[in-house]
């Protein structure tokens, strides 16, 4: 089955490929995987603590085109939603805009896992900052 | 060798109406082929037991006998109705070898039939079927460090410098594939061990289980293997 064209454009010129520090408090790291194709996906959110805004988003997939197309595409919608609102980006979204074949379904499906995953990661790093935030704020008397 | 077939389970046959158990092919009573209606998996059909150790030679026997007793030749002049189920029973034979003689596939399958899937999402999504994180964690270092490799010889470095490398790489991933066979071994033969004993559901599960994880990983350890064979190459 062919490629879309909006697969091949993302495949080729792929937005937001990298990687932000994994210990920032602010970064949500989230790392999937399918093991029938083997596929790995990598896809980080930075978070703007005050305003809970996605300021930047990157990936790195190791995968077939879909795979790489639909997390590129993720990575574009992240920026600019908040952390509320990127959960609300539905695997089938991605289907629709990139015109994915049935067989290749999954690939979204991981892209979605991949931002769930990320964005979990930043909410338990939030919650264990405030945490020891408290501890700090008690008084060693 | 026998297999299951203490289950009730039966199919009828169309010629006299009478029953047969779900693992034979012809009628007890009349002799005729029976159509495949309600039909016994791969392993019932074949006659042998959910192992997965299989006797190889065995199995090419048994699926030799069978072929030719379903040969559509020989119903050349039978009513359509058994010439279909001579196609019918020819055509979900060759599946049934196709995929028990091979051993990745045949642990697949077992996999497959014995062990339903987990919890699937609410939208059929849910394809973290509880891979290790770690497991993730290597897969991913080891594809940057191909990746990087990658990068290296296009941009023009020394052959040794990036063909080094790329070996150095290559050890701890067949490291990973001696110590991912040597388990998918063992498990086997707990497995085939526990269909020998009839383990309870609740012991075979836990193998089931620790298999699903072994084949999880062979995808990402095949992949790994080809992407440095593929740079080797180049």
């Amino acid at each position: 089955m062919a490629y879309s064209t909006k697969v091949i454009e993302h495949y080729e010129h792929p937005r937001n490929v990298g990687s932000m520090p994994k210990d920032d408090p602010n970064v949500g790291t989230g790392l999937v995987g399918a093991p029938e194709c083997g596929d790995v996906m990598k896809l980080q959110v930075k978070v703007n603590p005050t305003t809970g805004v996605i300021d930047d988003a990157k990936f790195k997939t190791f995968g077939c085109g879909s795979a790489i197309a639909s997390s590129s595409l993720a990575t574009e919608w992240l920026k600019g939603k908040t952390v509320d609102q990127a959960l609300t980006i539905k695997n089938t979204d991605i289907v629709n805009e990139l015109s994915l074949p049935p067989v290749k379904i999954h690939c979204s499906v991981l892209a979605e896992d991949a931002i769930k995953a990320a964005i979990s990661d930043y909410k338990k790093k939030q919650t264990t900052a405030e945490k020891t935030e408290e501890e700090k704020a008690q008084p060693t008397a | 060798m026998l297999s299951q077939t203490q289950t009730p389970t039966l199919q009828a046959c169309r010629s006299c109406g009478g029953g047969a158990p779900i693992d034979v092919h012809f009628c007890p009573q009349c002799t005729k082929i029976l159509s495949l209606g309600r039909h016994g998996d791969y392993f019932a059909f074949l006659g042998v037991s959910r192992k997965l150790n299989l006797d190889e030679g065995d199995l090419e026997q048994r699926f030799r006998t069978l072929s030719r007793q379903f040969h559509p030749d020989y119903f050349y002049n039978a009513p359509p109705a058994e010439r279909r189920a001579s196609l019918e029973r020819s055509s979900y034979l060759n599946d049934a070898y196709r995929t028990l003689r091979d051993p990745a596939q045949r642990v697949e399958y077992l996999l497959q039939l014995a062990l339903p899937r987990a919890v699937e999402g609410p939208e059929g999504t849910g394809s973290q079927q509880g891979i290790p994180p770690a497991l993730l964690e290597e897969v991913f270092a080891l594809n940057e460090e191909i990746d990087e490799i990658r990068q290296l010889r296009r941009s023009g470095a020394p052959v040794e410098a990036w063909q080094t490398r790329l070996e150095r790489a290559r050890a701890p991933i067949e490291a990973k594939r001696r110590t991912h066979e040597s388990e998918l071994r063992q498990l086997s033969a707990r497995w085939d061990q526990m269909v020998d004993a009839h383990a309870p559901d609740s012991e075979s599960r836990e193998v089931l289980g620790a298999l699903r994880q072994r084949v999880q990983e062979r995808t990402y350890i095949s992949n790994l293997l080809e992407g440095i064979e593929r740079e080797l190459a180049q």
